[in-house]
This record gives structure tokens, sequence and C-alpha cells, in this order.
């Protein structure tokens, strides 16, 4: 079993105008806000296509659900799009549970993510 | 809860999540509950617990949550959450409008429902000033 001290990191890419956002870990109540602030840092230097790759998230709860919300409605408000790729396990889970599958229709692979629109 | 159950009490804050998550791990390795469960177990402490830090006391006052765990039969893992907060049942709680388009979802809100979509069985009491949220959690799901 892992440990319980929850961790993430991010690997950002700049594919053209798009950036893709490689979420590794977990996103739960003590570090959602980590990816706000990546997401955030993303939107202030120009990107208004953020592609969150989420292959490697092993776990998201009701906090990480609130960021990702959050950095859409952001990227909305300046005319721009959050698209989600490579869901897994529990995650995809959690987001087809809460019908979020619906709002961000999971992409198979990062290609596709990029290629839409 | 029997009295001889394992419990733990911690301050009913963000803070205290790794410890909860920790100790009821340790229920989940003694109750032999399979890897595939522990991401589910996680989310289940995650969303009460962070649901008493935020609601069930003043800020000006923090309290205390305890939690319990017990082991009815093999892979049949119960865990107990109570606090001494203001009265909240969350079965009783208005479910969230999922079909809202992202203009019009809330920020927030989902927690309540989460708990109540991946939880086996839910219950709660509320005696003697406390809260009471007992949950289960299976090898199978």
């Amino acid at each position: 079993m892992g440990h319980p001290c929850s961790t993430v990191t991010f690997e950002r890419t700049q594919v053209g105008e798009k950036i893709v956002l490689h979420v590794v870990g977990r996103m739960d109540a003590e570090n959602a806000v980590q990816f706000e602030r990546q997401c955030e840092s993303c939107i202030a230097d120009g990107c208004r296509t953020l592609i969150v790759d989420l292959a490697d998230l092993a776990y998201v709860s009701s906090m990480g659900l609130r960021s990702v919300v959050t950095v859409a409605k952001k990227l909305r408000d300046k005319g721009g799009d959050l698209r989600l790729c490579r869901l897994t396990g529990l995650v995809r889970q959690v987001f087809e549970i809460t019908r979020l599958n619906q709002i961000f229709p999971p992409h198979e692979s990062v290609e596709s993510a990029l290629m839409e629109g | 809860m029997p009295g001889s159950a394992p419990s733990l009490t911690l301050v009913a804050k963000a803070e205290s999540l790794a410890p909860a998550t920790e100790f009821v791990r340790k229920g989940a390795r003694e109750a032999k509950l399979p890897e595939s469960r522990i991401g589910e177990l996680d989310l289940l402490i995650e969303e009460i617990l962070m649901n008493i830090a935020r609601y069930a006391y003043p800020a000006s006052a923090p309290g205390m949550v305890t939690v319990t765990y017990s082991i009815a039969a093999p892979g049949e893992l119960t865990v107990e959450v109570g606090d001494r907060g203001v009265a909240f049942d969350p079965l009783a709680a208005d479910p969230p409008d999922l079909t809202l388009d992202l203009e019009h979802r809330p920020i927030g809100g989902l927690g309540i429902f989460m708990l109540r979509s991946f939880a086996k069985s839910l219950t709660y009491r509320r005696e003697q000033g406390w809260n009471r949220l007992t949950f289960g959690i299976s090898a199978n799901p």
C-alpha cells in the first residue's frame, strides 16, 4: 500500500498554442490547490486550450473535482477550453459518477485532445 | 461500536486527513481488503473528514473527530466517524443537479454525493450531542 501522504507533480509541454499538463499522483484536499496554481500559470502565460493528461493520476476527491471545475470556468470566461484525456480506474469512475464526463468528454489520447477543434 | 474497537481522535482540521487515512488503511490491512479497494476507502474518509473540518465546528472553536473501525468478517471493514459539532445528516442532504452545464455547475458540492455513491452502506445517527456516521466497505465492490 502506498503512503497516504499525498503528492502530485506536473509536467508541462507546449504544443503550438496549446499546453499539455501531465498530472502525476493524487489530487485531494491537501494538494488540489497545486493543480489550480499550475493551470493558472498556464492561463497567465496566454494558454487558452489546456489539455490535462490524467493517465498517471491515481486518485481524485471532490476537492480535486472542485479545482478542475474552477479552472474550466476560468478558461471558459476567457474563451478557452479545458480538455481531459486518458482517465483510468478510480479517476474515470469519479468523473462518470458525478457526470463531469459529460462536461469534459474524456479523450482516449493526448493526440485526440490536441486535434479537437 | 464495541469499546475495544481501534479508535483515533484528531483535531477536526484538514491536516488530520493524513493520519486518519493511515489509520483506516491499517484497518483495511487487518480486514484483508484488496489493494484495489484502497482508493475508495481513501475517498470515503477524505469526504467525511473534510466535511467535518469545514462545517462541524465554528472556526473560532475547533473540535475533535474520532475515527473507529471494526471488522465484522474478513473483507468487511466498518468505519465510524464521530464529531460533536453541529448536527448534520449527510443522508438527508439534497442531491446535486448533475445535469447542469459548466456555466451553471457550482464549483463544489460533490463531496456528500461521492460519499453516498461509493459507500457500500452508510448510516447516520445523532446521539447525545454526537454525529455518528458509519460506512462499510467490502473486499468486493
